[in-house]
């Protein structure tokens, strides 16, 4: 190790950990949300109330899914990526990469998935089978599941929804059936079924007005349920899962002080009026 | 009056049953476009290019400084259905084309419950050997190049064969398990002249029935807040067609006789972890350890009519990261590593004729030389991230070589010269530590 120039490592390594504080202390102020379509409009309603109550903050909300969010944040384009679904541990590995990070989970909402009907339709609740081979194409007329001789129109996510994962993973649990059509983002899809008597879509909570919401039953047996507050909070609405946000390191600063507020009980309501499920 | 409603209404349901017409046409054609770009999304293309200049402090080495292209890919992957994945990549290096990889990956269909449900995969082809750093991307290694152990028991990463690869649901465990031809990009057979370690000329192609098997597996603990880590270890057993009746070990004493066709072991283990911890920002703590034994296929002739034995050489090495994330941009690495492809004899033992072995007949004059000297490299460097797509490094590596002895008269006993620039001869005296150490500035371009 004769050559090794010990004074210019040490100063090199000087420069470095002064860089790391310096960096450690810097204030962000603009902070910018990408992901989750299902979550885009309370993340846009916890903006816009927080920068109303702090003036100096700015936040600025998109969408795009939750796979967008994810590569958004290991590309480095947004800081705080919402996801209705856990990240894989491809899109971990590929943090583990680019910033040394395993990323930080924050579940800050809960979401029952909303299968939506055409107020017409007769078929009121379905089993988690019947969805199954409903969206996976085994089944193709309403009439095999109790309703009209007519075929079923099925309307879905994108694949970078993590609507559209959740569903096909913990629902489908096969294909999709290829007549489904993928629309960009929920409220896409309760239109098209406010539109189609026939039709049959799924999404977030929070976007149900004006369509029929299906009952969903475990299997034949199972009580019916419907996703409401109660039913999401003890479990028993079967398609019910966690809303995340997803920081590449421990938040500081600005970021730190937005998150504690979306935790906090202010935050929390907020989940509530949005017509999804608190976590606190 | 009637007549004339009953004449509007007709117009009416004839144009609105044109227009239905006119929807249903546009709606066919939207169907068949959206089929068409559905097909062209499920190929997608990736790839970099490395574009850089290397500055070399061996005088023997000439040019002393050059632009290059060090790597330059174009990755195409088409996943055919859903679990089906075919992957293609070509290096357009300049002057040396060659296929990288070139692999199908199917995911097991058969198996819905479970930990096991989409938990096994198969890859067949041309890919990567099952190994923490051949694995990892040379587009994301914090280093321009690999660790000397990795690049000289793995040299070009890649090996024809399959493997099996399990991630069961919910278990943070990978496990690997390979079968590959195994003596692909490399060194394996000796030169008959100069009795060194000469290129494989028959890369990717087999020419005995032995084949290697590989096995990995990690395992990922999660450290609460701090972070986490990954632990692994990988194991090779591999072995070369006999081409002799000798193999000579790497002490250069002990010489097994062995029959043509037999097999000439390579056997090694490695542990590796992986550290990752937020503090103040990312940073990971990265090492593996491996050792084993190699082996390098004799046959051919000397000049003298005698076979070159095999040569089987117990080798270790080891390489440990540390990476630091600075912001969103900046990324300092710094990366130890050690490699001794020899470690039945000192540095300072070679080239000693006491080495040379008692059998002349089966080892003729094969003496321990440069190739059975440890090296140690002392690796900075820094990253800039301009973008997603554009990466720019600084890197200096300082390379260190084991010493060899000096005979009575105080002259190495292994050194190299070299001719400068302006026609004289230097020396690379290998009883000393002399300047090998190498400046790298890279632009990497990433899509």
């Amino acid at each position: 190790m004769k050559n090794l120039n010990f004074k210019k490592i040490a100063a090199f390594l000087t420069i470095i950990g002064i860089g790391i504080i310096s960096f450690a202390f810097m204030n962000q102020e603009r902070i910018t949300v990408k992901g989750s379509d299902t979550m885009v409009i309370l993340a846009q309603k916890w903006a816009e109330a927080y920068m109303k109550k702090n003036p100096s903050a700015s936040i600025q909300v998109t969408g795009g899914g939750s796979g967008t969010g994810i590569s958004a944040l290991i590309n480095g384009s947004t800081d705080i990526c919402n996801a209705s679904r856990k990240m894989k541990q491809t899109e971990i590995d590929k943090l583990k990469a680019r910033y040394n990070t395993l990323g930080v989970e924050i579940p800050c909402a809960k979401d029952g998935i909303t299968v939506y009907l055409h107020p017409t339709n007769k078929v009121k609740e379905l089993t988690l089978k019947q969805l199954s081979d409903i969206f996976a194409g085994r089944t193709k007329n309403w009439k095999e599941v109790g309703g009209a001789n007519a075929e079923i129109r099925l309307y879905g996510r994108e694949n970078s929804s993590g609507t559209y994962v959740f569903f096909k993973d913990h629902v489908v649990k096969a294909d999709y059936a290829p007549n489904c059509q993928t629309l960009p983002g929920t409220a896409a899809v309760v239109n098209a079924v406010k539109k189609d008597i026939n039709a049959i879509g799924y999404g977030g909570a929070a976007y149900s007005a004006g369509i029929e919401i299906c009952k969903v039953k475990k299997d034949a047996n199972s009580p019916a349920y419907q996703a409401n507050a109660e039913t999401v909070k003890k479990n028993q609405y079967p398609i019910t899962r966690y809303l995340y946000m997803y920081l590449r390191n421990r938040p500081t600063g600005a970021m730190k002080a937005y998150i504690d507020w979306i935790l906090s009980p202010e935050g929390q309501n907020l989940v509530t009026d949005m017509g999804y499920f608190p976590v606190r | 009056m009637n007549t004339k409603a009953q004449s509007v209404e007709d117009s009416i349901k004839e144009q609105i049953s044109e227009m239905k017409d006119r929807v249903n046409g546009i709606d066919e054609r939207l169907m068949t476009s959206e089929s068409d770009l559905s097909k062209l999304t499920k190929i997608k293309f990736s790839g970099y290019i490395q574009s850089e200049f290397n500055k070399y402090e061996n005088r023997a080495t000439l040019p002393s400084n050059n632009f290059s292209l060090r790597r330059v890919r174009l990755k195409a992957t088409y996943e055919a259905a859903d679990g089906v994945k075919f992957v293609v990549q070509p290096d357009f290096s300049p002057g040396s084309f060659s296929l990288k990889d070139a692999y199908v990956v199917l995911n097991d269909h058969f198996i819905h419950q479970g930990i096991f449900k989409n938990a096994i995969s198969l890859t067949a082809g041309k890919f990567n050997r099952l190994n923490y750093e051949v694995e990892y991307s040379s587009s994301q290694r914090e280093v321009p190049e690999r660790s000397l152990v990795i690049r000289s028991i793995y040299p070009g990463e890649r090996a024809i064969g399959f493997k099996l690869e399990v991630n069961p649901q919910g278990i943070p465990l990978k496990v690997q398990l390979g079968m590959f031809n195994g003596n692909d990009g490399g060194f394996n057979q000796l030169s008959d002249t100069t009795g060194k370690f000469a290129a494989n000329t028959i890369e990717n192609k087999d020419y005995d029935n032995f084949k290697d098997i590989m096995a990995r597996a990690t395992y990922s603990f999660k450290l609460g807040n701090i972070g986490g880590l990954d632990i692994g270890a990988h194991a090779y057993f591999g072995s070369l067609k006999s081409n002799t009746n000798a193999t000579l070990h790497s002490d250069f004493t002990t010489i097994d006789s062995s029959k043509v066709g037999d097999a000439v072991k390579r056997n090694w283990f490695g542990a590796e972890f992986q550290f990752f911890a937020d503090v103040l920002g990312g940073m990971s703590l990265k090492g593996e350890y491996i050792t084993g034994k190699n082996a390098m296929l004799g046959g051919s002739k000397f000049a003298n009519g005698n076979l070159l034995p095999n040569f089987q050489n117990n080798f270790a090495g080891y390489y440990v990261y540390l990476i630091k994330n600075i912001g969103k941009k900046n990324q300092f690495a710094f990366r130890y590593d050690y490699y001794d492809p020899n470690t039945d004899i000192k540095g300072s033992d070679v080239t000693i004729s006491k080495y040379a072995g008692s059998n002349s007949r089966k080892i003729g004059s094969f003496k321990s030389s440069k190739a059975d000297l440890a090296y140690t490299t002392f690796t900075l460097a820094w990253h800039y991230y301009f973008d997603d797509n554009i990466r720019i490094t600084l890197a200096y590596a300082i390379v260190q070589n084991e010493k060899v002895g000096t005979n009575s008269a105080g002259a190495p006993n292994y050194k190299e010269t070299y001719t400068n620039p302006d026609g004289s001869v230097g020396t690379n005296d290998y009883s000393k530590v002399f300047n090998q150490n190498q400046l790298t500035i890279r632009l990497q371009a990433k899509f």
